[in-house]
């Protein structure tokens, strides 16, 4: 299925729009492919295939970051001010979560690789999450194809952290059920990230006319006195005075 | 399972009903909508009915009822009263909506933003929505008393000064608003 997204996205021209996402889906590719020469090699319970593993791993989530990021600035870019913004928001997030993942993981040095895994899988949805909320609060239009990827790699993201979390603390040595769950929730986001794909995804213009700066420097903080004062209003409206009719 | 492995489920439970809320399509307050336009009737603001809402609202206005009309009549005033008091809060909620709109349609066509000012809309936006849940529930349940309203005249004209002020600024950047209108619509900006 990784395959056919690859075709998908090389004939369709979706690389021009989503390189990081298709260096993504072919790390992946190359990811399962070494891994299975490395395990037909050495075996499962090696350490050179252990060391394959995770350094692989490690790589290919840092590709998934990188393909996340590409998705932010997809949606956002278009807007300077909110993406300057949003960049600053997103990165505070993500680091605030893996921050939380390493505090929640101490002590527990045999399962530093899986807790920095899942803190970064974390991250990811987080970030997705707040891009979205982001988006929503602002208004801005996310493309379709955008908000289906998006949506892919959050899922796959919660499906994973929540895989790392059961595995290592509660169902250890039941490792062959969870690489089949995992591969049924990738196969899944790959079905997501397919049908986002299906079609050419033309990209979007660059920056457009913007406001001059002073526009925002005058009428925002009116906005603001004017909202405070609708809430002062509306805090005064339940006084402890008020007469039971 | 221990502590932790809660908490990780937990923030991903937390993540995915995020998720679900953002990727819905914006609800329109259509309820709302009908109880701000029963005091804004045919484009006119609820400044209009301010005295009929004073009187309905005094205290005098209901001593006097409450001495020479039947029970049922009074407990007819209550419940109107309390839909008064409610749709007052509708109209309140849609003068703070038209305000966030338009502060969002600047911030995203802005080159820069001042994120201190964004944290306090934020902070205000949260703070109001909770209030007025509140107060709404409290009036619909009819387990809060009825506000008195004492500082509508207040708001309404204070609102109005101010308003008038940003209208004339903004009057003078009508080629600004003209271009803000434009990009709207050229960007497909969610604004409803």
């Amino acid at each position: 299925m990784s395959v056919m997204l690859l075709v998908l996205l090389a004939v369709r021209k979706n690389y021009r729009a989503y390189p990081a996402f298709t260096f993504y889906i072919a790390m992946n590719l190359t990811q399962a492919a070494l891994l299975f020469v490395v395990y037909r090699r050495w075996g499962y319970s090696s350490l050179a295939s252990w060391g394959v593993a995770w350094g692989s791993q490690a790589a290919t989530i840092s590709a998934r970051a990188m393909a996340v990021a590409e998705l932010c600035r997809h949606c956002l870019s278009r807007y300077p001010g909110i993406w300057a913004l949003a960049k600053r928001i997103l990165l505070l997030c993500a680091g605030l979560v893996l921050l939380y993942s390493g505090v929640a993981a101490r002590h527990r040095w045999e399962l530093a690789l899986p807790s920095a895994e899942r803190g970064l899988e974390l991250s990811i949805a987080t970030v997705i999450v707040v891009l979205f909320l982001f988006a929503r609060y602002y208004g801005v239009r996310i493309e379709s194809a955008d908000r289906l990827l998006s949506t892919g790699f959050c899922l796959y993201s919660c499906f994973r952290a929540l895989n790392d979390t059961i595995e290592d603390r509660v169902l250890y040595g039941y490792s062959e059920l969870w690489s089949l769950l995992g591969m049924l929730a990738f196969f899944a986001s790959l079905s997501l990230w397919s049908w986002a794909l299906r079609k050419q995804v033309t990209v979007a213009s660059a920056k457009e006319s913007l406001l001059p700066p002073g526009v925002y420097q005058s009428l925002t903080p009116e906005i603001n006195v004017r909202l405070r004062g609708l809430n002062e209003q509306l805090g005064r409206l339940w006084k402890p005075e008020v007469t039971r009719h | 399972m221990n502590f932790n492995v809660i908490l990780f489920f937990g923030f991903v439970a937390i993540l995915l009903l995020a998720l679900g809320w953002a990727l819905r399509r914006p609800q329109r307050h259509k309820r709302l909508q009908t109880e701000a336009d029963s005091l804004e009737d045919c484009g006119q603001r609820h400044i209009t009915y301010l005295p009929q809402i004073r009187q309905a609202f005094a205290k005098s206005d209901y001593e006097f009822l409450s001495k020479n009309a039947p029970p049922d009549v009074l407990r007819r005033v209550r419940r109107e009263r309390r839909h008064v008091a409610v749709a007052y809060l509708a109209a309140l909620r849609e003068d703070f909506q038209s305000l966030l709109r338009t502060a969002r349609v600047i911030a995203v066509l802005s080159p820069e933003l001042d994120a201190i000012r964004e944290f306090e809309r934020l902070h205000l936006t949260a703070k109001f929505a909770w209030q007025y849940e509140m107060i709404r529930w409290k009036l619909l349940a009819g387990v809060a008393p009825v506000p008195q309203l004492n500082g509508l005249s207040d708001l309404v004209s204070g609102l109005s000064v101010r308003m008038e002020t940003a209208m004339k600024e903004l009057g003078e950047r009508a080629a600004i608003a003209a271009e803000l209108a434009s990009s709207m619509n050229r960007r497909g900006l969610d604004v409803s």
